[in-house]
């Protein structure tokens, strides 16, 4: 398994040397005609869904939405990044580490026949939904829990085990959760940033959510699948389905200042990620804890 | 929207220019230049393609144009702005950014460069450069320079949203910041915090789990309905970008402004400050504190005003009137130039430059029309005999 991988990385780092003074890397094609139609089909269904919810704009429900975020409650625009310097040379490494093998690798995967990729991911994210179901209990969203659940029933049954997402036609689509979130829903904060080697732009509190769920996977370890001989090739090749379903590149812009810019971008979006936690929350409370007339 | 193919061929390449200058530390990541080349398998001419002021070589309006070229039979070459950091770092032969001859010359040595090295299966029979923004300029700068030097032969150029004068369309776009957003660094702030909540509400109401790009791209979209919501994006766009030009160009002039010459930054340091500082400076200031002081050291008659002078389309003025082959496409409300700018284009261009009423600065890259008449101008049917 060690060797086939090994030669795996090998031709595509080989693959497309031409000159010194050039390297030469073919990359996915490009798929403009698809992608507007996918743009276009996007900003329909947001407009149908923001149309959808101003439909819904009862006087009730506006009493029971938590009140609207104003700019004074927006975050600092500064990070928390105590562990910077350590945090850089990270970036730096996993940026080298993407270009020379990740990627390369990642494109090599993606040339495959697409049936065959969308059923590795299919079946990862099969998988993924044990997290899930057990994560979405922690966070006592049950109707998200359930709905993982009648995800990893139908897809390891009717989709043969895991291969075929079949739940998302029958208008169940995954919606994977994890420990960090668990936490997030807890109440802690992000706390300091992070940069873990290999895997990217993190916090504290995301990168200990990540140990949760390899611990939860590796705790309950499926099939054998996370402790046998297979699990070191089952992880890289899970790894690189991902980074394939990423598009982010190190450096596209060539931007001297891209650790702030990503550092600004990804805490960001957690934090907004959390006020959602806290919405949600807030408008079940009334619901749940205070029936009338108890 | 013009019709696109479904399938767009793509390769990164990454040169390794051999003029290149020692590249600073907290600039390892820049010391390749990266272009793209969509090829064709069959011979076909070369459409060259130069981003706009700041751009990496693969951006959503290069996307677009390459689709529209390349589904056109053109081989597709897409590079870098001279002005983007990595071109600054890997192929400029000053680090000093905005020189619109000198940039020239660097852009048309990397060309041949980059050209001679292709793999032979490229089969190349005729070579045309299409900029847009700033890119336009440099394209025509680049084709002038190649008719003397008749390295690579460029037959024609299309123009699409050029400055005429690169200094007052850049004080533009300074002043457009300062009324959007406010002078320094408050109202970069002031905006985030509008944003944060706007994007914030957003999420909270719709009943997404994941704030996904899809949901970013389209969120975004719906916080960006004003025109003054579109001039603050186009003017923060620009101001990120000219932060970056200013932070290298700066470190490679040893002019001072942000960092200390004799010790430059390093990997491990924070770089937040310093582009916090530059955020709030405009581009004047990149001129008169760095520019300026270096290409006056280095060319004894220069003064400040030959500079600015020298960084005007004019200056390539009696050939865009006379060569045939330079070509533009612009709108009547791009904000980058004025009404005598215009005025001066279709005049020197004369039938050459079609100007579309509406789409402002690039709007209207990709429209039907815009597509339609790009392919005519380079295919020599430009003016279309029934106009």
């Amino acid at each position: 398994m060690k060797a086939a991988l090994l030669v795996v990385l090998l031709a595509a780092m080989l693959d497309g040397c031409a000159s010194q003074v050039l390297s030469i890397r073919t990359v996915p094609d490009q798929t403009p005609a698809a992608d507007n139609a996918a743009a276009a089909a996007n900003a329909a269904a947001f407009a149908e869904a923001a149309a959808a919810e101003s439909a819904n704009d009862s006087p009730q429900a506006a009493q029971e939405a938590p009140p609207l975020l104003t700019p004074a409650d927006a975050p600092s625009m500064y990070t928390y990044d105590p562990w910077e310097r350590l945090n850089r040379f990270t970036y730096r490494f996993n940026a080298r580490f993407d270009e020379a093998i990740f990627l390369p690798v990642a494109d090599t995967y993606g040339r495959a026949p697409r049936p065959i990729r969308a059923g590795i991911h299919n079946f990862f994210g099969n998988l993924a939904e044990i997290d899930s179901i057990i994560n979405y209990t922690l966070q006592w969203r049950l109707k998200y829990g359930w709905r993982s659940l009648t995800r990893l029933a139908i897809n390891s049954t009717l989709g043969i085990g895991g291969l075929f997402d079949v739940a998302t036609k029958l208008k169940l689509p995954g919606t994977p959760t994890g420990f960090a979130t668990t936490l997030a829903k807890w109440g802690m904060h992000p706390g300091p940033y992070l940069v873990i080697p290999l895997l990217g732009p993190s916090t504290l509190r995301d990168g200990v959510g990540f140990l949760g769920d390899y611990g939860t996977e590796y705790g309950i370890n499926v099939f054998n699948l996370y402790r046998g001989d297979v699990s070191w090739g089952l992880g890289t090749v899970n790894a690189v389905d991902q980074r394939a379903n990423v598009s982010f590149r190190y450096y596209s812009g060539g931007s001297p200042f891209e650790y702030e810019t990503v550092r600004f971008l990804y805490v960001r979006r957690r934090l907004i990620e959390d006020e959602g936690l806290r919405a949600k929350e807030a408008v079940k409370k009334p619901a749940v804890e205070a029936p009338a007339g108890k | 929207m013009a019709s696109l193919p479904a399938k767009v061929p793509l390769s990164e390449i990454r040169a390794e220019l051999p003029w290149r200058l020692p590249v600073p530390q907290v600039l390892w990541f820049d010391a390749k230049l990266r272009v793209w080349l969509s090829a064709q398998d069959k011979p076909a001419p070369l459409a060259i393609v130069i981003a706009g002021t700041g751009s990496d070589g693969n951006t959503k309006t290069i996307s677009i144009l390459r689709a529209a070229l390349y589904g056109a039979g053109y081989h597709v070459l897409t590079m870098p702005s001279p002005t983007s950091p990595e071109f600054i770092v890997s192929a400029s032969s000053t680090g000093v950014p905005g020189d619109l001859m000198r940039d020239g010359k660097d852009l048309y040595a990397a060309m041949q460069e980059i050209i001679a090295h292709l793999p032979r299966k490229v089969r190349i029979t005729d070579i045309d450069v299409v900029g847009y923004s700033l890119g336009g300029a440099n394209a025509a700068i680049v084709k002038s320079i190649d008719a003397t030097e008749q390295k690579l032969k460029i037959h024609r150029v299309v123009m699409i949203n050029p400055p005429v004068s690169l200094f007052s369309s850049v004080g533009r776009l300074d002043r457009l910041f300062t009324a959007t957003i406010g002078p320094g660094d408050q109202g970069v702030e002031l905006l985030y915090r509008r944003l944060y909540a706007q994007i914030a509400n957003l999420y909270r109401a719709s009943d997404r789990l994941e704030l996904d790009e899809n949901f970013l791209l389209s969120a975004g979209a719906a916080t960006l309905k004003t025109d003054a919501e579109f001039s603050q994006a186009i003017a923060l766009t620009f101001r990120l970008q000219l932060v970056d030009m200013f932070f290298i160009g700066d470190l490679y002039a040893k002019t001072g402004v942000s960092t200390d010459p004799a010790h430059p930054p390093k990997v491990g340091d924070s770089l937040e400050a310093i582009q916090r500082e530059l955020r709030a400076k405009p581009f004047a200031e990149y001129f008169t504190r760095v520019f300026a002081p270096y290409y006056l050291k280095r060319r004894p008659d220069a003064t400040s005003a030959s500079l600015i002078a020298s960084n005007r389309l004019d200056i390539i003025s009696d050939t865009l009137r006379s060569g045939g082959d330079y070509y533009a496409q612009t709108t009547s409300n791009d904000l980058i130039l004025n009404r005598r700018e215009l005025a001066w284009l279709q005049d020197t261009l004369g039938s050459r430059i079609v100007v579309y009423d509406h789409g402002g600065h690039l709007g209207e890259i990709g429209d039907r029309q815009q597509v339609a008449d790009m392919l005519e101008m380079l295919s020599g049917g430009w003016p279309r005999s029934t106009q």
